[in-house]
C-alpha cells in the first residue's frame, strides 16, 4: 500500500521543528523552538472574536472590510495602492496564501529562486505545484545578498523569487540594496516575486520593513503574503492574506475557494478589530519585543554564545554554537534539552545543501551545522526560567 | 422572510453600481459555452463576492474584458496575464451575477448551501470558552489531540471501526481541504480518478492541480443510481483512486449497501483507492448512512472525510477531517501540512464538545430538517416541479422544464427575476453541462417561515407552461 502514496508525498518528511517540540513536551522542557507566542492574544481581539460567534457570524463569509483596512494600510506603510475590490485575497493563514500564490503561478517545471537559509514550508509547495526551488545561499555572519550568487542563480526557466522578510530563521531584514539588486533582477528578468511578510510590524532599532512591492516596477509582479498571527499573537486564527494585481489575487481568490472554501468566519470578524488597531498597539508591540530580544541576546552571551547579528526583525535570533564547542546543532539542541531543559531548533533544517553555487566546498558549508535558532516570543516569565535553568550549565 | 446577504457587509457596504452594465449579460452567455465551476454553487449556491470582483477574475476566456476593466494601476503596465495553466478551465461564474441578481430583485435565497440559522448554544460556548482559555495559538498540525479522539469516538459509534486517533485522523481546515490534501497528497500527475456526476466542484479543480486524468459517470434521473455496467468497464487496474460522496450534493442520493459493496469489490479486484465524503452523514432521512470504510477489506484503502459544518450549523467554521490507515495518511498529512499547516485552534476545542453530542442531538437535527423538507418537496409538486426523491443532504434536485425555459440558467434567472425565488443551475456539476440542463437544486437549510414564503411565491408566480 505504501506505493500509493504520491511521488511528492514520499518525498517530504516529518518537520523537524514539530518533532522536536514533542520531544520537549515529553521533557517538561521550556519551549523556545516554536514560533508562537504563550502570552495571551490581545483582549481586544478575544472580545471582538466572541462578539462574532455570539453575534451569528459563523456560516461562510468573506469579510470585505478587511480587504478596507489592508488597502489602506498597505498605502500607509509603503505608499502604493491597492483596489480592495480586486487585489485582496483573504485566506487560511499566510501559509494558505503562500500555498495558493504557488499554484495560481507556478508549472511543472518552473524554477523558483529562494534563499537559505529559509522557512521549511516554502519548498514543500513549491515542489507540490511541480516547481523547482533553486536556493541562493546568504552569506554568514550577516546572511548578506551576494549579488553575483543571486543574478547567477537565474535561468530560462525561472518564474519566481521568494522573499521572506523580516527573515524566519535569521532575524535578518533585507537592506534597501539588497532590495534593489532582488527588484533589479525581477525586472530585468520578468519574474514574479512571492513575499512572505508576515513579521511586517516586528522591526527593532528603528528599521523599517519596506515591502518589496513598493520598489519600482515591482508592485505589478509581485504577491505579499501576510497575516494576523504574528503581529496580533493569534497564530490559532488562520486569518492571512494574498495582495497582488487583480488577475493574480483572482487566481489566487479561486484556489483558496477550492483549497478550503472560506477563512474561518468569526475570526474574520475579528479581524477587523485587529486591522483598525491604533499605531501605540504596533508601538507597544515592537518595544516589547525589543526588549525580549536584548534579553535573550544577553542570556545567551553568558553562555559562551557570540551573536553576530542581533535580530532586526522576526522573533527568531540565529545563534551560531560557542567557538569552544565542537557539536553540532543537533547534539547541541539535545545537551541543551536534556542538560537545562531548554528547547532551540537545530539550524539544519533552515540549510539546502543542494545551493545554486559553483561546487561548494565541505569547509564553506560547514556553517550549516553551526546555528541555532531561538524563539523569543515567550512571556516574561518564560525567558527569566531560561535564563535561570541556562545560568545553572 | 429575506434571506441574508451574507455578502455585503453591514458596515461596509460594497458599491453595487458595476462598472458596465453589459458584462452582466456578456458572462452570462460566455458561461453557457464555457465549463465553468465555482465551488461555492455546491455547498453555498452563490458567491458572496461582490460582483465586480468576480467578472474581473476570469483571466482566461475573458482576458480582454478582465484588462480593460481593471483599475488604473494595472492598466497602465498591460502586462500579459500570468496564471499556471493549471487553472485556466477555473473560473467565478455564473453564481457571482445570480446572487447580484437575487439582491437587486430581493429574492429568497434556497440556492446557497448554507443554514440562515445558526449553530446550537453549547457549541458557540464551547468555542467562546476556549478563546477566552488562551487556546489561540498554532495546534498541533495534524489536530489537537482531545479532538482527534473526539473524532475517532464518533467514528467508532458511526461505522464500529476503532481507530488511532494519533495515526489516522487529521484534522483540516473543512472537508473542502482534506478533499485538496487528499488528492494532492495522493495522487500522481497522470493517475486515472473516478468521479460520479453531479459533482461538487472542488474534486475536479482539486484533481486537476493533482494532474489527474478524470474518468466521470453520470448519474442520470430519477433515481440516480450507480451504473454498474459503466463502472465495471470505467474501472481497471489503471485506476488509482474512486471518488464517492454520499449522502450525494446536488441530488440528494444514497449509496445503498450493493451499490457499495459491488463498488468495493471492483476496487479490491483492481487494487483502487477510495476517497468518500460523507459531510451529510446526519443529514440522512430516507436510509441509514454507510461508510465504505466499514465493509469488508475496505477501511485500508479509503480515505473517510466529514466535517462539523453541516451537522452543527457552523460552516464557516471550517473544521473538517479526514480518516485514513496510517500509511494515507502519512500523503494526506504531508500535503496538509502545505497547505495551510494547522487549522483553527479554538475552534477545535469546540468541535470536541459537538461531538460528544448526545444522540438526542442527531435526533432532532433530523426531525427539524425533515420537517423542513417536507413542507419544500410538497411545495415544489404542488408549484409543478418534477421532483426527483432526496434520501439525505439538504439538497433535492428537480426538473424544471414544465416551466418551458430553455435550460437550467435560464430558469434560474427567470425564477429570480419574475418569481423573487434563487435555486442553482445543476449543470455547473457536471462534467458536460448539457447533462444538468433540465436540473436545477434548491436547498431546505433555511427556517419554516422562509421556505413556506418561497414556496407561496413559486406558487403564486410560476406558471407552467
Amino acid at each position: 500500500m505504501e506505493k500509493k502514496l504520491s511521488s511528492v508525498a514520499k518525498t517530504f518528511t516529518p518537520s523537524p521543528i514539530q518533532e522536536l517540540s514533542h520531544f520537549a513536551q515529553r521533557c517538561n522542557a521550556i519551549n523556545l523552538a516554536e514560533g508562537f507566542p504563550d502570552f495571551p492574544a490581545p483582549i481586544h481581539l478575544k472580545i471582538a472574536a466572541v462578539s462574532a460567534i455570539n453575534s451569528d457570524f459563523n456560516q461562510y463569509r468573506h469579510v470585505q472590510g478587511i480587504c478596507e483596512h489592508l488597502a489602506r494600510t498597505t498605502k500607509e506603510m509603503h505608499g502604493f495602492d491597492v483596489d480592495p475590490q480586486t487585489d485582496i485575497a483573504i485566506c487560511c493563514g499566510q501559509t494558505e496564501a503562500f500555498a495558493a500564490a504557488v499554484f495560481a503561478v507556478i508549472d511543472p517545471g518552473d524554477e523558483v529562486v529562494l534563499f537559505d537559509p529559509s522557512y521549511e514550508t516554502y519548498e514543500g509547495c513549491i515542489r507540490m505545484a511541480g516547481g523547482i526551488p533553486v536556493y541562493v545561499g546568504l552569506e554568514p555572519p550577516y546572511w548578506s545578498l551576494d549579488s553575483d550568487k543571486f543574478m547567477g542563480s537565474f535561468t530560462r526557466r525561472t518564474k519566481a523569487v521568494i522573499l521572506n522578510s523580516p527573515q524566519n530563521p535569521t532575524g535578518k531584514v533585507f537592506t534597501k540594496d539588497e532590495l534593489e539588486i532582488i527588484a533589479g533582477a525581477c525586472c530585468r528578468r520578468d519574474c514574479l516575486a512571492i513575499t512572505d511578510e508576515v513579521y511586517e510590524h516586528l522591526t527593532y532599532e528603528n528599521i523599517k520593513h519596506k515591502s518589496l512591492a513598493s520598489l519600482p516596477g515591482m508592485q505589478e509582479r509581485t504577491i505579499i503574503t501576510s497575516s494576523l498571527s504574528k503581529t496580533f499573537s493569534v497564530t490559532g486564527w488562520r486569518i492571512g492574506w494574498a495582495i497582488a494585481p487583480a488577475f493574480f489575487a483572482s487566481a489566487i481568490r479561486n484556489i483558496h475557494v477550492k483549497l478550503t472554501d472560506s477563512a474561518p468566519a468569526p475570526f474574520q470578524e475579528a479581524a477587523l478589530t485587529a486591522l483598525r488597531s491604533p499605531p501605540d498597539y504596533y508601538e507597544s508591540l515592537r518595544r516589547g519585543y525589543e526588549s525580549k530580544r536584548d534579553y535573550l541576546v544577553e542570556l545567551l552571551a553568558k553562555i559562551g554564545f557570540q551573536i553576530q547579528l542581533k535580530p532586526q526583525g522576526s522573533f527568531f535570533l540565529f545563534a551560531e554554537l560557542p567557538k569552544n564547542s565542537s557539536l553540532s546543532d543537533v547534539e547541541y539542541v539535545k545537551e541543551l534539552i536534556e542538560q537545562a531543559g531548554v528547547v532551540a531548533v537545530p539550524g539544519c533544517g533552515f540549510f539546502h545543501t543542494n545551493l545554486s553555487s559553483e561546487k561548494p566546498s565541505q569547509v564553506s558549508c560547514n556553517y550549516q551545522k553551526r546555528y541555532i535558532r531561538f524563539a523569543f516570543c515567550k512571556s516574561d516569565a518564560t525567558l527569566a526560567a531560561a535564563a535561570q535553568k541556562l545560568g545553572e550549565l | 422572510m429575506q434571506s441574508q446577504c451574507t455578502w455585503t457587509q453591514p458596515r461596509m457596504p460594497t458599491p453595487l453600481c458595476f462598472k458596465s452594465s453589459t458584462l452582466l449579460t456578456f458572462s452570462i452567455s460566455k458561461h453557457l459555452h464555457t465549463k465553468s465551476f465555482d465551488s461555492l454553487a455546491s455547498r453555498k449556491g452563490i458567491s458572496y463576492y461582490p460582483f465586480l470582483m468576480a467578472t474581473l477574475s476570469t483571466p482566461s476566456t475573458t482576458e480582454k474584458d478582465a484588462v480593460s476593466f481593471q483599475s488604473e494601476s494595472t492598466q497602465k503596465t498591460q502586462q500579459p496575464l500570468q496564471v499556471a495553466k493549471r487553472l485556466e478551465r477555473f473560473k467565478t461564474t455564473i453564481f457571482t451575477q445570480m446572487s447580484s441578481l437575487a439582491i437587486k430583485h430581493g429574492a429568497i435565497n434556497l440556492g446557497q448551501g448554507f443554514p440562515n440559522f445558526d449553530g446550537p448554544e453549547f457549541v458557540k460556548e464551547a468555542a467562546i470558552q476556549a478563546i477566552r482559555d488562551g487556546k489561540n495559538q498554532y495546534a498541533r498540525g495534524y489536530g489537537v489531540p482531545e479532538f482527534n479522539s473526539a473524532i475517532a469516538g464518533r467514528f467508532k459509534k458511526d461505522t464500529g471501526l476503532v481507530v488511532d486517533p494519533e495515526k489516522e485522523v487529521t484534522v483540516t481546515s473543512g472537508c473542502t481541504e482534506a478533499i485538496a490534501a487528499t488528492m494532492l497528497g495522493l495522487i500522481n500527475p497522470g493517475d486515472e480518478v473516478i468521479l460520479f456526476a453531479p459533482f461538487y466542484d472542488s474534486y475536479e479543480a482539486t484533481l486537476s492541480m493533482a494532474g489527474a486524468k478524470i474518468k466521470c459517470i453520470t448519474l442520470r434521473p430519477p433515481d440516480f443510481a450507480v451504473p454498474i455496467n459503466e463502472l465495471t468497464s470505467a474501472i481497471s487496474k489503471n485506476t488509482r483512486a474512486i471518488l464517492i460522496n454520499t449522502p450525494h450534493n446536488p441530488t440528494g442520493k444514497m449509496f445503498t449497501r450493493d451499490e457499495l459493496n459491488t463498488i468495493a469489490s471492483l476496487c479490491i479486484e483492481n487494487d483502487v483507492l477510495v476517497f468518500t465524503d460523507e459531510v451529510y452523514d446526519k443529514l440522512a432521512f430516507e436510509m441509514d448512512h454507510i461508510s465504505m470504510a466499514s465493509l469488508p477489506g475496505m477501511y485500508e484503502r479509503t480515505v473517510t472525510m466529514n466535517s462539523l459544518g453541516k451537522t452543527f450549523s457552523l460552516t464557516g467554521w471550517k473544521i473538517g477531517w479526514a480518516i485514513a490507515p496510517p500509511h494515507l495518511t502519512w500523503g494526506v498529512r504531508q500535503a496538509h501540512a502545505f497547505l495551510t499547516f494547522a487549522t483553527s485552534t479554538p475552534m477545535q476545542w469546540a468541535a470536541s464538545v459537538a461531538l460528544r453530542a448526545p444522540d438526542s442531538y442527531y435526533v432532532e437535527l433530523k426531525r427539524d430538517y425533515m420537517a423542513k423538507k417536507a413542507i419544500l418537496v410538497e411545495g415544489l409538486k404542488a408549484v409543478g416541479f418534477k421532483v426527483f426523491p432526496s434520501s439525505g443532504t439538504y439538497f433535492v434536485v428537480v426538473d424544471h422544464t414544465p416551466f418551458g425555459l430553455e435550460n437550467d440558467i435560464a430558469f434560474c434567472e427567470y425564477l429570480i427575476k419574475e418569481v423573487g425565488v434563487v435555486a442553482i443551475p445543476t449543470s455547473v456539476f457536471y462534467l458536460n453541462p448539457e447533462d444538468g440542463k433540465n436540473l436545477v437544486r434548491f436547498t431546505f437549510c433555511k427556517d419554516e417561515e422562509t421556505l413556506r414564503t418561497a414556496v407561496e411565491r413559486m406558487k403564486e408566480k410560476l406558471k407552467r407552461n
